[in-house]
């Protein structure tokens, strides 16, 4: 499991590094834009992870001027390096950050 | 013996239900053990059409003393401020709630609608209903801010939708073995003893508030409900992780959010869709912080926490 964790984890971060262009903007300012993202992303085939990232606006850093990052986000597990959102649940980096970012 | 009637205007009967499933002390208690008459309950009484309006014009006229006045339920001004919506016993509710207000030694309102208005009272409250001494947060209500009872007390209010049964009996109890000058009530005059500590003292997932752990679906074993489920805990006064329900749970012990029902807008943000069991955030702050935090305070906490988090933290820890 840790291993397939591994896997997609560096899937993920290629896909980061090579330019994958995501949708970071509007960042979901209420609760009903908030909404009508996570509906976007519970259509999507599970496996789908690159429209996950496009979806949610994934990068590879910090985000904006408070330097937002996975690492204070309540969906983020710490130990396990792990995105709790149901809708997303994906191994991600604490530096990361997408627009689906809540404290 | 103490004289006790209980009234219900616009209620759904949540707080009778309540009251009769008190333990510490029962309702049978306050007779037997305590010496209260229960003149009448809807739910209890024995008397009907003229018996009933007979014993109410006894203590309207002060010719029977009413020692408590217990009122569930919202009044109902409608239609055009007359009350004819909710009649009782040959005339509007209201008057009577007025006539009775002014003889009682104690007037205790029992559950959000009869204390601030409630879901009835909520936009664009049809019913023009109103608590017996609030309108939401503001003071006043359908008997005046400046009301009280004989016992120079104000209304004593117990919120709660309902309100714990516990906090119901123990209250009447109070008035009617002659400790109500002991109570000390808050801004909202809700008895201090219940309603100072929030409804999180005590809450069995404070380890996971403290690490920054959410609960993404209700029921889990691990995972704070304030962060996504908009469990209002933080923010919220009430016992219900002190007096158990039942004598053994909590709303978030089981995985459910705190609503906020012991708080004057309940229910908060209208009921608009989205706004229930969500917590409202903008720009992925909260907006209702912990009382008493503040933005910048919350997300440097956040920080720190989510940094010293330990690994258990991130299990489930109510296993069966």
């Amino acid at each position: 499991m840790a291993s397939d964790n591994g896997a997609v984890l560096k899937a993920i971060a290629d896909m980061l590094e090579n330019g994958l262009k995501t949708q970071v903007e509007p960042f979901p300012e209420t609760d009903k834009e908030f909404a009508e993202v996570l509906l976007q992303l519970r259509q999507l085939d599970p496996k789908d992870l690159k429209s996950k990232l496009v979806i949610s606006g994934f990068l590879d850093q910090p985000y904006g001027p408070d330097r937002q990052r996975c690492l204070e986000c309540m969906y983020y597990l710490v130990h396990r390096k792990w995105c709790d959102l149901p809708e997303l649940s994906v191994p991600v980096e604490p530096d990361w950050w997408c627009r689906l970012w809540r404290i | 013996m103490a004289n006790l009637l209980w009234l219900q205007g616009g209620a759904c009967s949540g707080n009778t239900m309540s009251f009769l499933n008190a333990e510490e002390p029962s309702a049978c208690d306050l007779v037997t053990d305590f010496g209260i008459n229960v003149l009448w309950h809807p739910s209890l009484g024995l008397e009907l059409g003229d018996n009933l309006r007979k014993l109410l014009n006894a203590l309207t006229s002060g010719q029977m003393p009413l020692d408590i006045f217990v009122f569930e339920g919202s009044v109902v001004n409608a239609p055009n401020g007359t009350g004819e919506w909710n009649r009782f016993a040959g005339r509007p509710m209201k008057d009577w709630v007025s006539d009775l207000a002014r003889v009682a030694g104690y007037t205790v309102a029992i559950g959000d609608c009869a204390t601030w208005g409630g879901i009835p009272a909520t936009a664009p409250n049809p019913s023009e209903s109103q608590g017996l001494q609030f309108l939401k947060r503001q003071h006043g209500g359908y008997l005046g801010a400046n009301y009280k009872s004989k016992a120079g007390l104000p209304v004593i209010n117990v919120p709660g939708c309902p309100a714990h049964p516990d906090w119901i009996t123990q209250i009447v109890v109070a008035v009617a073995t002659g400790r109500g000058g002991d109570l000390s009530l808050d801004e909202f005059q809700r008895p201090k003893t219940f309603f100072t500590s929030f409804t999180q003292t005590g809450c069995t997932r404070n380890m996971h508030f403290a690490y920054k752990v959410s609960a993404t679906e209700y029921g889990q074993r691990k995972g704070c409900l304030f962060y996504d489920l908009g469990c209002r805990g933080p923010m919220t006064h009430s016992p219900c992780n002190r007096i158990l329900w039942n004598r053994q749970s909590s709303k978030t012990r089981a995985g459910m959010p705190c609503m906020g029902c012991t708080e004057p807008e309940f229910p908060f943000f209208e009921l608009a869709p989205g706004t229930v069991f969500k917590t409202q955030t903008l720009m992925g702050v909260p907006k209702d912080l912990p009382k008493g935090v503040d933005k910048s305070g919350y997300i440097k906490l956040t920080a720190a926490a989510k940094a010293a988090s330990p690994a258990w933290a991130e299990e489930d820890i109510f296993v069966v």
